[in-house]
């Protein structure tokens, strides 16, 4: 058991409050089948309390870690990875405990002093910027791991754990996180205690003396080579930690849910009003009703276009050989008069370029139609003969209406590659 | 009075402005080719042992001379004598006012531009093209048609951009020699001899804020002095003649001239970026990375900046200066006249084939019919050319004249790679099929809106 679990300590086959107060607030006011109901659901999602804490959490977060840094009583994990080679090799030198409150770079120089292939530090001048301090780190092992090994060797060689990192320099950031989660993990406890309590669990720790510190002042004692002046050592108790509530999930039989017709409608109903079955149904009905009344946009009483029939009065308003712009503006046709394959005809041309959509202009010197935008080209007749379009201008329907008048249809459209030309409601013969 | 004078008042003031600050330019430029440039070679006759500033220094009293004619000219704007003669305005369009002429000039120049890449870097060759390109502006200016296109609010940053364009492009060439140089001298390249590192801050971030005021002043001055070119309320049934898209975009509308919207409107415009992404995956090249260089990666810079150039920023000042009304090709001292006629009649590639004599007295002309298989058979010349121009050339490509880049790349990357080079290359030779024999669509079936 990990000493911070002493402190903190779970009670064991507790069933965690909110989960009582559930069943007795369903079993007060609700109806048997119901309460049995919920009593189902709660086994579906039984909340369970009894496992052991040091499971989750062997790994420390950041947090944890600074936190064991600064207060020295973290949490740390029982890290049997870190009881490791260094047992053997451990040093074994007579420093007395005093000699734990020195500085990291010290304290790592004395158990690096026993290790034949690791760099000395602290022999060197004192880091001075950030990227010095990190290669201090790396080359003398993490300090406080390093130190808290040597702490804890002079008094339980056997049982404490050595650091793992104090072993050998760790050469990336992954290593130094690794040594400080072991190693300074290992620190857990207070560097004094094995002076002061030689608890067998408990490994000695050099942490003590930056407990209670800043980061920014830890570095900056490290810069002077120093260690850092600790104002005071009181142990600050790390605040309980929130519960992991652990998911279960139990097998049918043992969940022994009722099979009855009435048991099952119950459990529907249950089901149903819970809140965020209650909230997704909310949610999909507006949802239904905004797409349902957007679609009615589709469908609007008043359309404000020009109608698709029109009347362009009698045949002699386009004599024969002309091209008339005059609907153009209007309705986005030419009314064009003219012969061909021997008859002479009059048909509706669309304003639209087959190309891209732009409107062509008429012109009358050069007797073509030309687009604007890529200098796409039609003759009178329509047919594409310049430029990029790729198939000719469209007819729109035309007809002579019992009145004698000219009706344009431009629901209708006829293509001339499509054969549709040959249509007789595409154009109108002239007489 | 001519509705269209070419010099008025306003232009000459202008024009007397635009002098005085070249004058001042080139004051500056002689004072700096006094300290650096030194003297005529002595065995050079006549002019042995003159300073080359004195040329410099002369030229600077010519600007001011033309500047002060500008300036005191300004009462009889019809009768000025400095104005571009009618004769080189006609004998310019005539030779320029052709795509394919302008086309052919651009590919020349890109050419010329990288072959002469040693000639041009250097400080007095670059400034004397500057002169030349400032001098050619400020003569054009005396012409109406020219200060119409060039001086419309919505074109002055092409015009921008082209200056800016050309110096960036020659920076580049001069560090890429300057380190092709030094590779070959087995020398440390200039990115490492001179480094010019420095902190973010203050040195990065103060700068940064000065070219935001600065930009920020540019700014306000621009949209204050050019007014936004607003036009009439837009109308479905009325397209603006010339209509033309925003500037960046005229490269791809010129790309519609040639093919079918879908095809340059959509595939490729993805095809362009896609590709861009794909460049570092294609690239095998190891070399270049981190400093400026042309020999080491000769085929990469060229092949892009052949995309970049002729391809896309000639297309802009195609469609910028060049297009006029009906989309017609215009020269830049012409008229925008609505009623210039260009005749063209453009062809299909499946009309050409099936009309061919040969194949006409065989197979009786083209083949008539909207099903499946006639369609398929009317335009199998052109489909048979597209799969062998995108299935057949790569291959072969890879195991003659590629095969280099093949064994590099491998079969896949390849493949990729060289359907890449011939979507791009694919733009100028549609071109030129269309200038030169007005072929109209390779693949042509308007029945199913699909034309290449």
């Amino acid at each position: 058991m990990p000493p911070f679990l002493s402190e903190a300590r779970l009670p064991h086959d507790a069933i965690p409050a909110p989960v009582i107060a559930f069943r007795t607030a369903h079993a007060a006011v609700l109806p048997i089948p119901f309460s049995r109901a919920s009593a189902a659901f709660s086994c579906l999602f039984r909340i369970d309390t009894s496992g052991d804490r040091n499971q989750m959490g062997d790994k420390l977060s950041t947090e944890e870690i600074l936190a064991a840094i600064r207060g020295g009583s973290s949490p740390a994990p029982d890290s049997a990875a870190s009881e490791t080679e260094n047992q053997d090799t451990a040093p074994a030198e007579d420093e007395n405990p005093a000699a734990d409150e020195k500085a990291d770079a010290s304290a790592s120089e004395s158990s690096a002093d026993d290790q034949a292939d690791a760099p000395k530090p602290a022999a060197k001048p004192a880091p001075t910027g950030t990227a010095g301090i990190l290669d201090a780190i790396r080359s003398g092992g993490a300090g406080s791991g390093a130190s808290a090994a040597g702490g804890a060797k002079q008094d339980k060689p056997s049982s404490a754990p050595a650091s793992g990192s104090a072993s050998a320099a760790p050469k990336s950031t992954a290593d130094i996180l690794a040594a400080v989660r072991g190693g300074a993990g290992g620190a857990k406890s207070a560097a004094s205690k094995p002076a002061k309590k030689k608890s067998a669990e408990t490994p000695a720790v050099d942490s003590e003396a930056v407990r209670g510190l800043s980061a920014a002042e830890i570095i900056r004692a490290a810069r002077q080579g120093q260690p850092p002046e600790v104002a005071e050592k009181k142990p600050v108790p790390l605040p309980s930690r929130p519960l992991k509530p652990k998911l279960v999930v139990r097998s049918a039989d043992e969940m022994d849910l009722p099979t009855s017709r009435r048991g099952f409608v119950s459990r529907f109903f249950a089901w149903i009003t819970t809140p965020v079955v209650l909230a997704w149904t909310a949610f999909t009905a507006t949802a239904t009703i905004a797409s349902l009344a957007t679609a009615r946009f589709m469908m609007p009483n008043v359309l404000v276009e020009p109608p698709t029939k029109f009347k362009i009065g009698p045949p002699s308003d386009y004599p024969p050989g002309t091209v008339s712009t005059k609907w153009k503006a209007q309705f986005g046709v030419w009314i064009v008069n003219n012969e061909i394959d021997g008859q002479q005809i009059i048909y509706a041309l669309s304003t639209v370029c087959t190309h891209l959509g732009c409107t062509p202009n008429w012109l009358e010197g050069e007797q073509k139609f030309k687009c604007p935008c890529h200098g796409s080209g039609f003759y009178k007749s329509g047919i594409n003969f310049e430029g990029p379009a790729p198939r000719p201008l469209e007819r729109m329907g035309i007809r002579l209406a019992p009145d004698g008048m000219l009706e344009v249809d431009k629901s209708v459209k006829f293509q001339q590659e499509l054969g549709q030309w040959e249509n007789p409601a595409s154009y109108v013969p002239v007489v | 009075m001519d509705p269209h004078p070419d010099l008025t008042s306003s232009v000459l003031t202008g024009l007397g402005w635009y002098y005085l600050i070249m004058c001042v330019m080139n004051v500056l430029w002689t004072v700096r080719s006094y300290r650096v440039d030194g003297q005529v070679p002595k065995s050079v006759p006549w002019i042995g042992g003159i300073p080359v500033a004195a040329f410099w220094a002369s030229f600077s009293a010519l600007l001011m001379m033309v500047s002060v004619a500008y300036f005191t000219g300004t009462r009889s704007p019809e009768t000025f004598p400095l104005r571009l003669p009618d004769s080189f305005k006609d004998s310019f369009d005539a030779v320029t006012a052709n795509p394919v002429v302008f086309f052919a000039l651009s590919v020349v120049g890109f050419v010329a531009m990288i072959l002469l890449r040693r000639i041009w870097i250097k400080d007095t060759v670059a400034w004397l093209l500057l002169n030349g390109a400032l001098l050619f502006m400020g003569l054009s200016m005396t012409d109406w048609d020219f200060r119409q296109i060039v001086g419309k609010p919505d074109n002055v940053p092409i015009v921008g951009m082209l200056f800016i364009l050309g110096f960036l492009t020659w920076i580049y060439f001069r560090r890429a020699v300057d380190n092709d140089d030094r590779i070959a001298a087995g020398q440390p390249l200039y990115e490492q001899e001179d480094n010019e590192k420095v902190l973010v801050w203050p040195d990065l971030v103060y700068t940064e804020l000065i070219c935001m005021v600065l930009l920020t002043a540019l700014l306000i001055f621009w949209g204050i002095a050019l007014k936004a070119p607003l036009e009439e309320p837009a109308s479905s049934v009325k397209t603006p003649n010339p209509s033309k898209a925003p500037w960046y975009f005229l490269g791809l509308q010129e790309m519609l001239v040639y093919f079918d919207p879908w095809l340059a409107g959509v595939v490729m415009p993805m095809i362009i970026l896609g590709g861009l992404m794909a460049i570092p995956y294609i690239d095998f090249n190891r070399a270049g990375n981190g400093y400026y260089c042309f020999r080491d990666r000769a085929f990469a810079v060229s092949t892009f900046l052949f995309g970049f150039l002729p391809l896309w920023v000639a297309m802009i000042v195609l469609g910028t200066f060049l297009r006029g009304p009906n989309w017609n090709f215009f020269g830049i001292y012409e008229l925008w006249d609505v009623h210039k006629v260009e005749s063209a009649n453009n062809v299909n590639l499946s009309e050409y084939f099936w009309e061919w004599p040969l194949f006409r007295s065989i197979y009786g002309g083209i083949p008539r019919g909207g099903d499946v298989g006639t369609i398929l058979i009317r335009e199998s010349p052109g489909i048979v050319a597209m799969i062998a121009y995108f299935a057949l050339l790569p291959p072969i490509l890879g195991l003659t004249i590629l095969r280099r880049f093949m064994a590099r790349m491998g079969v896949i990357r390849f493949m990729v790679f060289s359907n890449l080079i011939l979507w791009m290359a694919i733009l100028p030779i549609k071109m030129l099929l269309r200038w030169t024999v007005s072929l109209k669509y390779i693949v042509g079936i308007p029945e199913w809106f699909f034309n290449i």
